[in-house]
């Protein structure tokens, strides 16, 4: 299976951003944060960017060497984030099942 | 009763597709199509699909006659292709999944031709020309892989071809190659261009630089497309003889968009005759890139026992088609 190269995620950019995205149902943030971290970013290094899901919201926090690398990762991510709501909103609410783990990643 | 939704959308064209046990329920597909002289590039494409793609959701849904809970499994192009496109329909794909409550699979865009070619053709254990604008590899199946016996050491041909339309500013609509093959019926002189087999191999980018050099500065439209088509569909005819020779095939079946190409089909025939083999093709409607064949080969590696996990269906734009094991055939 083709396999994504690991990152050293450990270096303290100089820039952070970090945004909080409440959901109507922890359920929901779950999923939204279940979508949007298993892709990497495009760009290998100076950005790194971690999800977690805390009751009904979704935080990511950023971190960058430069401005415009920050720009970039965080305008895809709004167009990202949009595109995944609007899924939700077409065709949810999520089926009940019987269990559900909220778990924090780091892209 | 299996019933895989299928999501594509690693080039130029967004599909969704459903399949039912080897029926086509349905296979709604958008393309996004550029200006004359410009090619797709990855945001302005994920964008297009944004933008529809919900909307190619619910028709694939509606033309099946089908709700969400009757799914059983949600597939998706895994790669390769471009980056941002992957991403935007994978968002989808794993959204639903969730919101459906049903397992999802990330599957390999070649092997999705693949499949979606053996079901349509009923070819047995064929030699496989795979060309599209993204790809171009001769393929037989070997011990539960898809070897790769032959490719291009560069571009593929689609991508030639492509290009080629660029630089002369034909239309893209409904897409570049179809009006270079128009274009072709139309010349009347053939011009030698390199001719650049290697070995199993073929390489495309040299005959595309000629072709530039040439075509501007004497403008020979009509003769410059009959003359690539025939070069390049010639060496694509040798490098799967050559394949055939090798695995002792009598069987060849075209997949990919280039794969439409009736001269194409006309030169490989000529070839099968000669060797006693039958061809097999598909119509464009499976050979353009659709979300059916996502489905297909989804069908099969979910009744082989396979699923993706979430954490495990980050996109790439690199995927190897041997690199997946073929558990569905023996």
């Amino acid at each position: 299976m083709a396999a994504p190269c690991t990152e050293n995620n450990h270096k303290q950019g100089k820039l952070e951003f970090v945004l909080d995205v409440p959901f109507p149902s922890s359920r929901e943030a779950s999923i939204a944060l279940q979508s949007l971290s298993p892709d990497r970013e495009p760009r290998k290094g100076g950005i790194s960017k971690e999800l977690t899901v805390s009751g009904c919201t979704l935080s990511v926090s950023w971190r960058a060497d430069e401005a415009r690398i920050l720009r970039v990762s965080v305008g895809s991510f709004m167009d990202h984030l949009s595109l995944v709501m609007e899924t939700m909103e077409a065709f949810g609410p999520p089926v009940s099942v019987t269990t559900q783990t909220v778990s924090s990643t780091m892209t | 009763m299996t019933v895989v939704i299928g999501f594509e959308g690693s080039a130029n064209k967004i599909g969704v597709g459903i399949v039912r046990d080897g029926e086509v329920l349905s296979n709604p597909r958008r393309t996004y199509i550029t200006p004359p002289g410009q090619g797709f590039l990855p945001s302005e494409t994920a964008r297009h699909h944004r933008s529809v793609i919900l909307t190619v959701l619910k028709e694939a849904l509606e033309e099946a006659g089908l709700k969400p809970a009757d799914i059983d499994c949600v597939a998706y192009t895994k790669g390769p292709g471009m980056g941002a496109p992957l991403v935007t329909v994978a968002l989808v794909a794993r959204t639903v999944a969730q919101l459906w409550g049903k397992p999802l699979l990330g599957v390999n865009h070649c092997i999705g031709h693949i499949e979606m070619g053996r079901l349509i053709t009923q070819a047995n254990n064929p030699t496989v020309l795979y060309v599209s604008g993204g790809n171009t590899q001769v393929i037989a199946y070997s011990e539960r892989r898809y070897r790769i016996f032959g490719e291009t050491i560069d571009i593929a041909v689609g991508n030639c071809l492509d290009r080629f339309a660029r630089v002369i500013k034909i239309s893209n609509d409904p897409s570049p190659g179809y009006n270079i093959e128009q274009m072709a019926k139309k010349g009347t002189q053939y011009v030698e261009l390199p001719y650049t087999v290697k070995g199993m191999d073929v390489s495309f980018s040299g005959i595309l630089s000629y072709i530039e050099v040439r075509c501007r500065a004497f403008k020979w439209e009509l003769s410059s497309a009959l003359s690539c088509i025939e070069t390049l569909f010639s060496m694509l005819v040798e490098i799967t003889e050559r394949a055939m020779a090798h695995c002792s095939s009598q069987e060849v079946l075209i997949v990919g968009g280039v794969g439409c190409n009736l001269r194409l089909q006309e030169m490989m025939g000529v070839m099968c005759k000669e060797r006693g083999a039958k061809l097999f093709a598909t119509d464009e409607s499976f050979c353009i890139d659709n979300g059916a064949m996502i489905a297909q080969a989804g069908w099969e590696m979910f009744r082989s026992g396979q699923t993706t996990e979430l954490s495990d269906s980050w996109i790439t734009q690199r995927y190897r088609t041997d690199e997946v094991e073929v558990t569905w055939r023996d």
